[in-house]
């Protein structure tokens, strides 16, 4: 047991010692640190001022930078990473480093406030060499707002420094940390299992403590509401939990796999989530959050969870006392952020089948702005049609009822009938008798039946007539 | 040698700090024995405080001092108005009463040894109430005319009429007659407000983040009855305002108090969900535009009768109608001016106050005239051109409003366009272009500047201005550099520090105009001393020649120009916008403004003023909206999360600004207009017009979400 929390911070190793280790990693910056390069603009994920990039090495040694809100990270899960500020970020001749004077010289600064953070955003994505596409371009700044620019400036020097930056920042210090960490000051105890046996033994013996995955749901507990936990167990290092294997035509995803390392995967048949992923959250968001924070979370509108119902995917979970056990998607939620999981077992992983090739899969995000918003309406179908028949249907809505929910009259009303625009008319029809969804000031109820009928169209025309559809990316 | 910087495109002179972190914030400052305060704000919207108990926070690990209004000390509140405080009514004295105003009102200020001990103390605080009726619905109040014409009366008249627009509107051959509402915004730069205090003796310095160092001086000096000498205000660096940091908010005056009792700097930075409930907002606003014209399109009658929520004690009002006295030529004009009191705190100017908003609904309502008229937008603008300002009954210093539609036009393609609504497509999208006119008035007000030239060929130039963005330090910096004729890294400039000569509030795009002519003046001073004295023609050999430093101060004021010239800034937006049928989703594709606004001083911050003010009016069109509970007060998207602001995938590809020509003699002494306010003006109605065009669908409401397309 310890109380001093060792990383590496700008290059330099670092321990942390005296503080919580459910202090955010904003909080110690700008507090104890007084590293006030980081900004804080809202402490709950959403505004990126306090974007910091955590450093790694992948497995054939190339360095990995994902940017981070500093905001929602707890201290105890820093152990053992290697986190870089604005105040570490230098180019090859010690002068600022290329995105910061493209920053500088683009005017892609105002009031300054917004911009550290964009600069540590630019660096992770300049350093992971992708291309300068609009589109990338664009994912990439999604996540840090700036109420001054009109952004444009910061795209325009984002896109003249992206292929081609020097960088000198040595690479980051290889996984320091092995085997259980047990971090503890003040009234908070912060476990850091390294296997699933460590792991399934806390939380039998705890099972009021937090259990942290990325801590982008839970995390806002402490940087927003301002709790203190007294016991919180990190599952990241667990290495069952972060299994991410495409094998027989299925796709397992262990619990604690974070988008951004999922993302990779979602390509050929399942490209459609890999599009939704990409508009979950921020690029911040996704290097934190996990699915099995999404499926833990059991909200109503959590983006894969519709996904996962149209798929028919199995939910694997495991406790010290009884072993693993599958249960099914349909049978997990049960109620309003109420889940079939017991108090001493965790989520191990999610896995289904793969659609085939000429299978109709498809996933639809309504929200009101583009990026970094919650879903209003979030649609997810699988079908099969053959010969002109659907033969099987799977159709899941987020936002529409108490818990992510497939629209079973409606797929009632598609099956075996025939493919064609009058059947999906029909069956969308249905819709509201499938779904009273809420009336809030986020959208209305009427608001919400039309938009998943439209959906249910769009569905038909993109499938049957693909030349017709115009997608938001291509305007 | 260095000649006409001002007119280049010159990079910020502070860039690198801020892309590399060392621009420090108001929070920011390390003070020596710094405790931190977290404030404790009321539940209910209106009523007493029956108890308060604050013994448990008291005990609270780290706890310093809990304050409520039972055991603050009494504070002088002596009569304070600042030029952004409302003319009738009074601020809330903090922590003197039991007295309830508004939800989320400041009721104790919990002061710990670090910030989690504060906060976490702060929920242990309990408060009971005695409720009071009172009202947070706009729609069940009834509005009333302003209790009193104040200074600002001549101005901002209540109501007014030219002509006979009533009997006008009757017999107009084309008439629209129908109410716009914008909900209410609020600012939220991203950086929050923040004040650090730390009392020596009976001085006071304070770390504020404000757009005006001498108000927050003044006012807290008037909190504490003591001489405004004795408060030291210091803001180099603010993350953003656009009307927040205009007038000095309770968290400042609390942190001064937390420091006074607890004998230590204290700081009290708020919470993203505090900067709803404490630092303003643009209010609500209910808007009925009827207008009547010819067949032939030419405006008969004009009326505009608004009215916005204000607080129960303050009467805050904006420019809601000034527009509609003077942009379009009409002889009948009504327009009246009514404030709806509710139990919220009071709103503030919120970039482009009352222009934003009213414009929102006068050219809304000009497009729907052209459409029931069946003529072009712009040609039906232009029949209506002013020869002078109708109201005044003044000549315009310069209009190029002509010259605006003409250009951005051209660049935008407008002539392709097609009349008739849902005409234009792209697959299944529809395409809408629409178009608003913009203005936004020439504000000059009194201003001091310092220069200090010095023997080795640089200067110090100062003003206690403030910088939130707009770009002050380098165009001041430009300034001084053109006029002394040194290379732009030898001045320097410095801002944001009650010790400097003072400024007037950096708002209503007046810092370019004043403090400008100011740097200018006293410049030209410094430079003709330093001539003159050091026997050269060239200010680095004369200085050498001296050896000693010269120093010029000079006060700057307005001359008659007002009485002479009605003195605006004006421009043209037009937009493109993208609407999906099935989804309601709304795409801008593209942005083109045109703008006079007199000289320009540095395009490349020009510029980025004005596609951030784009980017504002996307937000204003599209999406910002504080859902206020009608029962209590609340706002329940007080986050990032809910409050949607434009995100990057929001800026259009194609932003163009055009600045016109203009050369304009009368406006102040640098001949500048500004545009941080307009660029935000025209923006949200080109849009709506667009959309029209698009959809056929007349949205009315802002802003203009999916469900309010289907
Ligand atoms: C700014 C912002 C934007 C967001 N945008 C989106 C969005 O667009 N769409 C969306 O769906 N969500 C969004 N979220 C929510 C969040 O990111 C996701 O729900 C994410 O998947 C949570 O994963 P996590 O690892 O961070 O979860 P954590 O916060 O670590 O945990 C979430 C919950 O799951 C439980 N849990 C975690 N792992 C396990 C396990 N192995 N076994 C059992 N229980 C477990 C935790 O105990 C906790 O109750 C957003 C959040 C933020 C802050
Ligand atoms: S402070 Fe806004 S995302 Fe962290
Ligand atoms: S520059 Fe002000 S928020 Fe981006």
């Amino acid at each position: 047991m310890s109380d001093t929390i060792a990383f590496t911070l700008n290059d330099r190793p670092v321990e942390a010692t005296g503080i919580s280790p459910a202090m955010t990693l904003l909080d110690w910056l700008r507090g104890p640190a007084r590293l006030t390069g980081t900004k804080e603009g809202c402490a709950e994920g959403d505004c990126g001022a306090c974007t910091v990039v955590f450093e790694r090495l992948s497995s054939s040694g190339a360095r990995i930078c994902e940017p981070v809100n500093a905001c929602l990270v707890m201290m105890g899960q820093v152990h053992g990473c290697a986190v870089r500020t604005v105040e570490g970020l230098r180019g090859r001749d010690g002068a600022p480093h290329p995105v910061q004077i493209a920053l500088a010289e683009g005017d892609g600064t105002q009031c300054g406030y917004c911009t550290p953070g964009i600069v540590m955003s630019m660096y992770a994505f300049v350093a992971g060499g992708e291309p300068p596409e609009p589109t990338l371009l664009h994912d990439a700044l999604a996540g840090n707002l700036c109420r001054c620019t009109g952004y444009r400036p910061i795209v325009d020097a984002m896109a003249r420094v992206a292929g081609h930056a020097a960088d000198a920042a040595p690479p980051p210090a290889a996984g320091s940390v092995t085997g259980n960490a047990v971090l503890m000051h003040g009234a908070t105890r912060f476990d850091v299992p390294a296997t699933m046996a460590g792991l399934l033994a806390l939380r039998r013996d705890h099972p009021d403590a937090w259990l942290l995955a990325g801590g982008t749901d839970l995390g806002l507990l402490v940087s927003h509401d301002r709790q203190i936990p007294a016991r919180v167990v990190h599952v990241a290092r667990v290495p069952e939990l972060q299994a991410l294997v495409l094998e027989h035509g299925r796709l397992r995803i262990g619990a604690a796999v974070t988008y951004a390392r999922l993302l990779p995967f979602l390509e050929g048949p399942l490209a459609p989530f890999g599009a939704m992923v990409r508009r979950l959250g921020s690029r911040q968001i996704r290097a934190l959050g996990t699915i099995g924070g999404n499926i833990g979370t059991a909200s109503p509108i959590g983006d894969t969870l519709p996904v996962l119902l149209a798929l028919d995917a199995s939910v694997r979970l495991r406790s010290a006392a009884r072993g693993a056990r599958l249960v099914g998607i349909d049978d997990f939620f049960t109620g309003y952020r109420k889940t079939v999981l017991a108090p001493d077992e965790i989520i191990e992983a999610v896995d289904f089948e793969v659609p085939l090739h000429g299978d109709i899969f498809q996933v639809d995000k309504v929200s009101k702005r583009r990026d970094q918003d919650i879903s209003t309406v979030l649609g997810a179908y699988l079908l099969r049609v053959e010969g002109g028949i659907v033969r099987t249907v799977r159709l899941a809505f987020g936002g529409m009822a108490a818990t992510p929910a497939r629209a079973l009259r409606v797929e009632t009303a598609l099956l075996g009938q025939a493919w064609t625009e009058a059947t999906i008319e029909r069956a969308a029809a249905m819709l509201g008798e499938d779904f009273q969804p809420l009336d809030d000031w986020r959208g209305s109820a009427a608001f919400r039946l039309t938009v998943a009928g439209n959906l249910l169209r769009r569905l038909y025309m993109r499938a049957s007539r693909p030349d017709l559809v115009v997608e938001i990316d291509q305007l | 040698m260095t000649t006409a910087l001002i007119g280049q495109p010159v990079s910020r002179v502070d860039g690198r700090q801020k892309v590399t972190g060392r621009a420090t914030y108001a929070a920011e400052f390390e003070v020596p024995g710094l405790a931190h305060g977290a404030i404790v704000r009321s539940t209910i919207a209106h009523g007493r405080i029956a108890s308060i108990n604050s013994v448990a926070a008291e005990r609270a690990a780290g706890v310093v001092a809990v304050l409520t209004h039972r055991n603050a000390p009494r504070l002088a509140y002596r009569p304070h108005k600042g030029a952004p405080d409302p003319d009738v009514g009074e601020r809330l004295h903090m922590l003197q009463d039991d007295q309830v105003n508004h939800q989320g009102q400041p009721i104790a200020l919990v002061i710990a040894e670090t910030l989690e001990q504060a906060n976490h103390a702060a929920t242990l605080v309990r408060v009971s109430y005695t409720s009071e009726t009172g009202t947070t619905d706009i729609e069940r109040i009834e509005p009333v005319l302003p209790t009193q014409k104040n200074d600002q009366g001549q101005v901002r008249p209540p109501e007014t009429r030219r002509g006979d627009p009533e009997g006008a509107l009757a017999a107009a051959e084309v008439k629209v007659d129908y109410t716009y509402v914008i909900p209410r915004e609020n600012h939220n730069p991203v950086e929050m407000h923040a004040t650090i205090a730390a009392w020596d003796g009976d001085r006071l310095t304070l770390w504020d983040k404000t757009q005006w160092v001498h108000n927050v001086a003044d006012e807290i000096a008037a909190v504490f009855g003591i001489p405004a000498e004795n408060v030291r205000v210091v803001s180099p660096f603010v993350g953003g305002a656009f009307g927040s940091g205009l007038r000095t908010w309770p968290h400042v005056t609390l942190a001064a108090l937390g420091a006074r009792v607890a004998r230590r700097p204290v700081k009290v930075m708020l919470s993203r969900r505090e900067m709803y409930y404490g630092v303003g907002y643009r209010p609500h606003t209910v808007q009925r535009v009827a207008l009547g014209a010819s067949r032939d399109g030419r405006l008969a009658a004009l009326l505009h009768d608004g009215y916005q929520e204000t607080s129960t004690y303050e009467e805050f009002s904006e420019a809601l109608l000034n527009a509609s006295r003077f942009l379009h030529s009409c002889p009948n004009v009504y327009t009246r001016h009514r404030i709806a009191r509710m139990n919220v705190h009071t709103p503030t100017y919120m970039r482009a106050p009352g222009e934003a908003s009213g414009i929102f609904a006068l050219e809304s309502a000009i497009d729907e005239l052209a459409v029931a008229l069946g003529v072009d937008p712009v040609e039906l603008r232009l029949r209506n051109e002013p020869e002078q300002d109708e109201f005044k009954r003044l000549p315009f210093s310069s209009r190029s409003t002509r010259e605006c539609y003409r250009v951005a036009a051209e660049r935008f393609g407008w002539s392709r366009r097609t009349a008739a609504s849902r005409s234009m497509r792209d697959g299944r999208w529809l395409i809408g272009w629409g178009m608003a006119t913009a203005t936004y008035p020439m504000n000059y007000a009194p201003a001091s500047a310092m220069a200090r030239l010095l023997p080795d060929g640089t200067a110090e130039v100062r003003s206690a201005s403030s910088d939130m963005g707009p770009g002050t330090w380098t165009s001041m910096t430009q300034v001084a550099s053109d006029i002394l004729g040194l290379p732009i890294e030898r001045v320097k400039f410095t801002l944001g520090d009650t010790r400097l000569p003072r400024a007037p509030v950096h708002g209503g795009s007046m810092t370019m105009a004043s403090v400008g002519s100011a740097v200018q003046a006293a410049c030209r001073k410094a430079r003709e001393d330093a001539l003159t004295r050091g026997g050269a023609n060239d200010v680095t050999e004369a200085m050498r020649r001296l050896g000693q430093p010269v120093e010029a101060s000079v006060d700057v004021q307005p001359g008659d120009a007002s009485q002479r010239f009605s003195m605006h800034a004006f421009g043209a937006v037009f937009a493109e916008v993208a609407v999906d049928p099935d989804l309601g989703e709304t795409r801008v594709r593209r942005i083109v403004g045109a703008y006079g606004a007199g000289r320009i001083v540095n395009p490349k911050t020009a510029r980025s003023q004005c596609i951030g003010g784009m980017i504002g009016g996307i937000g204003m069109a599209l999406m910002e909206h504080s859902v206020v509970d009608g029962r209590n007060g609340r706002v329940p998207n007080a986050n990032f999360a809910e409050y949607a602001v434009p995100v990057h995938a929001d800026a259009p590809s194609l932003m163009d600004v055009i600045f016109v020509e203009e050369d304009d003699p009368h406006v102040n002494p640098l001949g500048v207009k500004g545009v941080g306010e307009i660029a935000i003006v025209g923006v949200a109605p080109a849009i709506a017009n667009a959309i029209f065009h698009a959809t056929g669908k007349r949205i009315r409401e802002l802003p203009i979400t999916p469900d309010k397309l289907l």
